[in-house]
């Protein structure tokens, strides 16, 4: 019964892997025949390269801050939400809108939103503010970062949000109502009842978003495509560019070798976590 | 000096009001760029460039719609799309409920096997694109409709197997174990006990799988060229666009965002049970 799915992954995952391990150590190319073998060369390039560092600062940098951003979001959102009220059902819904949507076409509908002279983000700031504000949110420094970070936080808060409203809602309200028996004001109430027994959805909320905002990509694409010139490439970013529009395949593929190794260790401990969580 | 304590109920009027500020400017904040979006794609272009912008199209058209969709091959991107989503849905479903049921109920390859399908799920896709692009060229797999399936099942085998998996799990065993002593087959229980209990739970997962095929982007865009492309790679076109595209633009990303936010809201009761892999029943 597992036979179709373990042959499907293995086809596109082992095989896949072990090849391009092979790819990492030769000479691979379109035009030139025979693929020489080169050991580390490859590996040396991207360590060499300082673009590779730069996109990977980059690249933990915004994860970071966003994932950052979102818990603080979600967590507000969750606290806010997670009494009854007239309406819930329809807010709710509205919330969790940006979850369902192609990360491209978040991207480009930030670009359309933000972008001069076409989209309206200037004229309404500048009415919110009440003088005339002209931003070039897409091609400048270091409003270009603000703009991914933006367009990630819109996507992702409703992830944060919705993970940690469930476990809000999983906490046992007899632990509430000792509590207001006791006299405990709202803020000790939160730190010593809600955030213990929150703590393990938490992990998990961001564990599972940081592995996602390391990957980051579409947005990049669409919104700024790396520009102005190479201040917003991320890892995945930069590789695609080496890979794909530079056709150095060897290349890039010592360089995802190298990204995979970095997060294998935080994957493995988050599989592990998922893992007790199901046989629990 | 001694501070006033707020009475109770002046407490409780001011969290009131925090919550309601909280929830409404997400609301908005969620909604404004949508909202400009869609009403951009109804805009005739002599809208596009008036200060204050325009809110609501005194004249609105669908000429966008029409120029997205046969200009821009708009149409073959939908239909690859469709096409691709359904077959990668009903793929990965299938292989993963059968994976999940044996996992659960047989334990079948213990740990390992489990922690290594889950860790499919983490893999950066720039790691194992480039490997599966180059198979693809030599496979004659590349730019093709079965190719990109076949890709997609894969991707997407790790969420429909969590899923699954949790939702078996939560399942009672006495049916199946009384089918058995019956003597139906391992199989035969599969199909006509555990499955049709299983139902809610496989939809649920069927249309997770949809979506998150719907709105791939990255394996589309390296596998893809010419003829297997699907709705989200036709944005390159659009990459450092001109104002006079600016309302296609708009009416394509409303045709593909529509469809999934529809499915989406089908699926809400499920929702963290997909975003967590099942780790959190939600």
């Amino acid at each position: 019964m597992v036979a179709p799915a373990v042959l499907i992954i293995l086809a596109f995952s082992i095989y896949p892997l072990l090849f391009s391990l092979w790819v990492a150590f030769v000479n691979y190319d379109f035009q030139i025949p025979g693929h020489a073998f080169v050991g580390l060369q490859n590996f040396q390039q991207v360590i060499e390269d300082p673009l590779a560092w730069s996109s990977l600062g980059l690249t933990i940098a915004l994860s970071i801050t966003v994932v950052v951003i979102e818990f603080v979001l979600g967590l507000a959102l969750a606290l806010a939400m997670v009494k009854t009220f007239r309406g819930r059902g329809i807010v709710m819904s509205i919330l969790i809108i940006p979850l369902f949507i192609s990360p491209v076409i978040v991207g480009q509908s930030w670009a359309l939103f933000l972008q001069r002279p076409f989209g309206p983000a200037d004229y309404l700031l500048s009415q919110l503010l009440g003088r005339q504000i002209q931003i070039s949110w897409v091609g400048e420094v270091p409003w270009v970062y603000f703009s991914i970070a933006l367009a990630d936080v819109w996507q992702w808060t409703p992830f944060m949000f919705v993970i940690l409203l469930a476990g809000l809602a999983a906490v046992p309200p007899h632990l509430y109502e000792a509590a207001e028996l006791d006299g405990v004001g709202a803020i000790q109430t939160f730190l010593y009842v809600t955030m213990p027994q929150l703590a393990s959805v938490m992990l998990l909320a961001v564990t599972l978003r940081l592995l996602d905002a390391v990957k980051l990509f579409d947005v990049i694409f669409m919104l700024t495509g790396g520009g102005p010139g190479t201040s917003t490439y991320t890892t995945s970013f930069y590789l695609y560019q080496i890979g794909f529009q530079q056709f150095h395949l060897s290349i890039a593929t010592a360089g995802s070798w190298l990204f995979l190794i970095l997060l294998s260790a935080v994957i493995i401990a988050l599989v592990r976590r998922l893992l007790k969580a199901e046989t629990a | 000096m001694a501070k006033a304590v707020p009475s109770l109920s002046a407490r409780s009027a001011r969290a009131g009001l925090a919550r309601v500020l909280t929830i409404g400017l997400f609301v908005i904040f969620v909604l404004v760029p949508l909202y400009w979006v869609v009403i951009t794609s109804i805009k005739p272009s002599s809208d596009y460039l008036t200060t204050p912008p325009v809110w609501f199209p005194a004249k609105p058209t669908i000429v966008h719609y029409t120029a997205a969709l046969f200009s821009y091959r708009g149409l073959q991107g939908l239909t690859n799309s469709l096409i691709i989503a359904s077959a990668a849905t009903v793929l990965s479903t299938l292989m993963g409920t059968m994976m999940a049921y044996s996992l659960a109920r047989f334990n079948t390859g213990g740990r390992h096997l489990s922690l290594w399908v889950l860790s499919q799920r983490f893999l950066p896709p720039v790691a194992i694109v480039l490997p599966i692009f180059l198979l693809f060229r030599t496979w004659g797999l590349y730019d093709t409709l079965t190719g990109l399936i076949l890709a997609y099942t894969f991707m997407t085998l790790p969420l429909s197997v969590w899923m699954m998996f949790a939702y078996f799990q939560q399942l009672p065993k006495s049916l199946e174990e009384a089918a058995w002593v019956d003597g139906l087959s391992r199989w035969q229980t599969f199909w006509m006990v555990a499955t049709p209990l299983a139902a809610p739970g496989v939809a649920a997962a069927a249309v997770f799988v949809f979506i998150a095929v719907w709105t791939e982007f990255f394996f589309a865009l390296i596998l893809t060229s010419r003829h297997a492309f699907t709705l989200p790679t036709i944005f390159r076109a659009f990459l450092g666009f001109q104002g006079a595209q600016y309302g296609e633009a708009c009416a394509l990303a409303t045709t593909s965002l529509a469809p999934s936010i529809v499915l989406g809201m089908l699926v809400q009761r499920h929702l963290v049970r997909g975003l967590t892999l099942g780790a959190i029943r939600g």
